[in-house]
């Protein structure tokens, strides 16, 4: 994927446009090509250790009833896009979907879209056929992560120039944007490592034991799974030479979140490698920590029918069953039936966790 | 029926014994009862007509004197020759009197004892006599009717004679215990479906509700009248042989020339074959002396021989045009494939005929009819015992899906299965079910699916056609956003971009279109002349 922005994506969208006109003149029917999102097509990168899609393309096409009404979606959106672009507008999703819902014709009873789902799967699928990310597009999603730490951040936005600093930014954090490319550049980074914690409960926890500043860290939540914005500026610090670590539940949210954040995901797999950072690791909590740490013994919980079904199915993904303690750690879950949430680690007392950290990082305690 | 039986009669009176088992007649249930009696006054209207032929035309009406106790007149008039004044009694009023009993020959009954039957029904139930009119040789004469059940003799009482410039016959009984039923087993779908397989007759309906419904008429052509057939020795069964036997025995002195004169391929020298098998029979004896054992041995020795098959011509086929035109007088139906088949013979010595007719859409949708089979023996609808009857069970085993038929049960069709032969395998008395023989089974599953075939083309080309057609719209429907989009994005015209692609979609639909009609209109035109051909062949065989 091209990070040049978005003035490349309109470039790209005026290819595609005069590719389909070229057909229509040649008296050929119109037709583009797009890299396959099947699941046949999703491939583990072995080499740097995610998930991305493979060589197949799929061919696009407007005389076929099946596709006819995709294809003359896929083209309003560029239409749309392309506005965005050129009159340096952002909008949701859902704005789009709203620009384009209107009537075919007066005679027909039919909207170029119907419901926003409609245009969800389209966008992803512009995104793929022309390489670009829908930031580039000018299309924001709804941001979710919090961060908090050391870096200073320029953001230039609405004509307006800002400095970002992660180190002043109180209870609240600073909101992770959708887009972290555009317009958006680090300025300093001091932090010797960033940690991710799964959820925004303990997040809050650690900024008001002043966690970050004593570790001189960069604290993120991304409160549940992580938006793009999110996983994009995980990718930019990483990129940046700072450790990333991920603390999660001990279940199969938790694993999804943390797998995600270091390979991407099934679903996923056509954002590439720019929003996956493989280099990240495990923290906890593990399986593991409740023979280290005594009290967690009882503070362990039954795992559901869903956690022992995501356990086996990891067990089953070469990417994940070629590390050695990820299996061991699987099977434990599969054998013992409990799993284990982050909260547990204030059971004893609300500033446990930092201590729990603290030492997982000096002891080198991670998963793969 | 058997010997026993038979013997029964003789014992008693035939009349009695079919008092203790009117079921054997047809008369069990009060809606079959209703629909037999119809279709007894009605075989018998058809076949005098046709004997004088006369093109038939028949009235019936259907009279409800009192609904709780299932009381009805029932009317039949129609305008075939009359019966003379000598033979009325018989025809009324005396069970087995017809000529129809014992006869080797294709004909819509195969017992003497429907109009008998109805009077012994309506005195039974109503305890009303049998009124007739009939109208032959210049007079007009009317008549009351009974049957004496003890001796089995008719009673009639003559109430008028008056002078008459026409003929034909009416026939006025009531009955108790029946039950009309405008549903596919009562008298209007009866008549209807007798139409269709009588294309030559008109017949008019008059409902208890008074609604009068006309089947028209769709041929002037009078079906050739079959010819008596003499049984082949590998088609008839002990009983049967040792009845023509007796029936016979007065005309020849030797049994082995009564085989010989009386049975199908019987040579002198097939004779002598037979005697070399069982020596122990005289083959010379007097028919008289003929027995049970005898006709036994005969019987098994036939099976035992090599034959040359049964002459087919005494089977008559309704006619592909006959049904083709029926169907579309009765049904308008969008489409149609009626095929024929040659004669074949089952059990090595019956000849039959098996003809079938797959009617599809128009009326039949208006009408809603879905999925209906209709049987027919020689001519007559069979309404009843449909699960037991060969055509049934036989069509059942059809993968309709394989003929682009959906669902059978859902579809606007109806498929005609008519078998006709000198001796129909009824399951019972009751003539309303087929046994299954397997060379007939064997027959009406190629002719359905040779019909089915051609429906199948029709079906599917009708929906490519329907698709394409579809597809063209579905698309053409995205041209002008497309084209808006495209002049958004590259600044190309979007009317020119329009009118391109239009041109484009139209292009593509259109002469896949076109290609479908023009093929599939050559392979229904192939199966019928295939059909022809098939029909011409077998004609020239004769």
């Amino acid at each position: 994927m091209d990070f040049t922005g978005d003035k490349k994506a309109l470039q790209k969208i005026k290819d595609l446009g005069n590719s389909i006109v070229d057909d229509i003149h040649s008296g050929r029917p119109p037709t583009f090509k797009t890299v396959s999102r099947s699941r046949g097509n999703i491939i583990f990168d072995g080499k740097y250790d995610y998930l991305r899609l493979g060589e197949k393309t799929e061919t696009r096409k407007f005389l076929s009833v099946a596709s006819a009404r995709r294809f003359m979606q896929t083209m309003a959106i560029s239409g749309k896009i392309k506005k965005f672009i050129e009159e340096n507008l952002h909008t949701s999703i859902r704005g789009l979907y709203y620009q384009l819902k209107f009537s075919l014709g007066e005679d027909l009873d039919e909207e170029i879209f119907s419901e926003q789902s409609e245009s969800n799967s389209l966008v992803e699928d512009l995104e793929v056929a022309l390489g670009s990310k829908r930031e580039d597009f000018h299309l924001t999603t709804d941001r979710k992560g919090v961060l908090a730490g050391p870096i200073t951040i320029r953001d230039t936005f609405g004509g307006e120039e800002t400095i970002i600093d992660g180190a002043k930014q109180g209870r609240s954090g600073w909101m992770i944007p959708s887009d972290v490319d555009n317009g958006m550049e680090f300025v300093d980074v001091t932090a010797d490592y960033v940690l991710v914690v799964e959820k925004d409960a303990l997040w809050q926890r650690l900024n008001e034991d002043g966690f970050w500043k004593k570790e001189n860290m960069i604290l993120i939540t991304p409160k549940g799974q992580s938006s793009r914005g999110t996983r994009r500026i995980l990718r930019k610090l990483a990129d940046a030479g700072l450790p990333i670590y991920v603390m999660v539940d001990c279940d199969a949210w938790g694993w999804y979140i943390y797998w995600t954040i270091k390979t991407g995901s099934m679903n996923l797999a056509y954002l590439g490698k720019d929003f996956t950072v493989p280099e990240a690791k495990f923290i906890g909590v593990t399986m593991q920590d409740i023979e280290t740490y005594e009290f967690l013994d009882r503070l362990t919980i039954h795992a559901k029918d869903v956690d022992l079904k995501r356990a086996r199915e990891m067990l089953g993904y070469p990417w994940i069953n070629k590390h050695r303690e990820w299996v061991r750690e699987l099977k434990t879950v599969l054998r013992t039936k409990k799993k284990l949430e982050q909260d547990a680690l204030q059971g004893e007392r609300l500033t446990f966790v930092g201590e729990y950290i603290r030492e997982k990082l000096e002891k080198k305690d991670f998963l793969p | 029926m058997t010997n026993k039986q038979i013997d029964h009669f003789k014992e008693h009176s035939v009349a009695e014994f079919f008092k203790k088992n009117r079921q054997m007649l047809g008369f069990s249930g009060k809606v079959r009862s209703m629909t037999t009696i119809v279709h007894e006054y009605i075989t018998n209207s058809l076949d005098a007509a046709e004997e004088a032929h006369i093109l038939p035309e028949i009235y019936v009406a259907i009279d409800e004197i009192d609904k709780s106790l299932g009381h009805y007149r029932i009317t039949v008039k129609d305008n075939g020759p009359g019966i003379p004044e000598k033979h009325i009694g018989k025809a009324l009023g005396m069970m087995l009197a017809g000529t129809k009993f014992h006869r080797y020959i294709q004909q819509r009954g195969q017992q003497g004892i429907g109009a008998a039957g109805c009077t012994m029904y309506a005195l039974l139930t109503s305890g009303q006599p049998v009124k007739a009119i009939s109208e032959s040789n210049g007079k007009r004469n009317e008549y009351v009717i009974k049957i004496d059940f003890k001796t089995n003799n008719p009673v009639v009482d003559k109430l008028s004679e008056s002078v008459s410039e026409t003929h034909g016959l009416v026939v006025i009984a009531e009955f108790k215990d029946l039950k009309y039923e405008k549903g596919n087993r009562g008298p209007y779908e009866y008549l209807r479906r007798t139409v269709l397989v009588n294309p030559h007759a008109k017949i008019t309906i008059l409902e208890p509700d008074g609604n009068i419904t006309v089947f028209p008429r769709s041929t002037n052509e009078i079906p050739k009248k079959p010819r008596e057939a003499r049984p082949h020795p590998l088609g008839i069964a002990t009983h049967d042989l040792l009845e023509l036997v007796k029936a016979k025995a007065v005309k020849y002195k030797k049994l082995s020339l009564l085989l010989q004169n009386e049975l199908s391929r019987v040579s002198a020298a097939k004779v002598k074959d037979i005697a070399q098998h069982i020596p122990e029979i005289n083959l010379n004896m007097r028919p008289e002396n003929f027995s049970w054992e005898d006709s036994e041995k005969i019987a098994r020795t036939f099976k035992r021989l090599k034959w040359i098959a049964p002459p087919t011509d005494v089977v008559i086929p309704i006619g592909r045009d006959n049904i083709l035109n029926a169907f579309r007088t009765l049904f308008n139906p969008e489409f149609l494939s009626v095929i024929e088949r040659p004669p074949k013979v089952y059990k090595g010595g019956v000849p039959f005929i098996v003809e079938v007719g797959i009617a599809y859409g128009g009326d039949i949708t208006r009408l809603g009819k879905q999925g209906e089979i209709m049987r027919f023996a020689n001519r007559v609808p069979l309404l009843f015992d449909a699960g037991g009857c060969t055509l049934t069970e036989t069509l059942k085993t059809m993968e309709w899906k394989r003929y682009s038929l959906k669902k059978f049960e859902e579809e606007p069709i109806i498929v005609l299965v008519n078998l006709s032969s000198v001796y129909i395998p009824y399951t019972s008395a009751g003539k309303q079910a087929i046994a299954g023989e397997e060379d007939i089974n064997l027959e009406i599953k190629n002719a359905v699916m040779e019909a089915a075939r051609t429906i199948k083309r029709y079906l599917s080309g009708k929906k490519s056609e329907r698709e394409i057609e579809y597809k063209k719209k579905a698309i053409l429907r995205y041209v002008n956003e497309l084209s808006f989009d495209l002049e958004v994005i590259t600044g190309n015209n979007k009317d020119r971009l329009k009118e391109e692609l239009m041109k484009i979609v139209e292009s593509k639909y259109t002469l896949v279109s076109h290609k479908k009609k023009e093929e599939q209109k050559t392979l229904v035109d192939d199966v019928s002349v295939d059909n022809k051909k098939k029909m011409d062949k077998h004609k020239q065989g004769e």
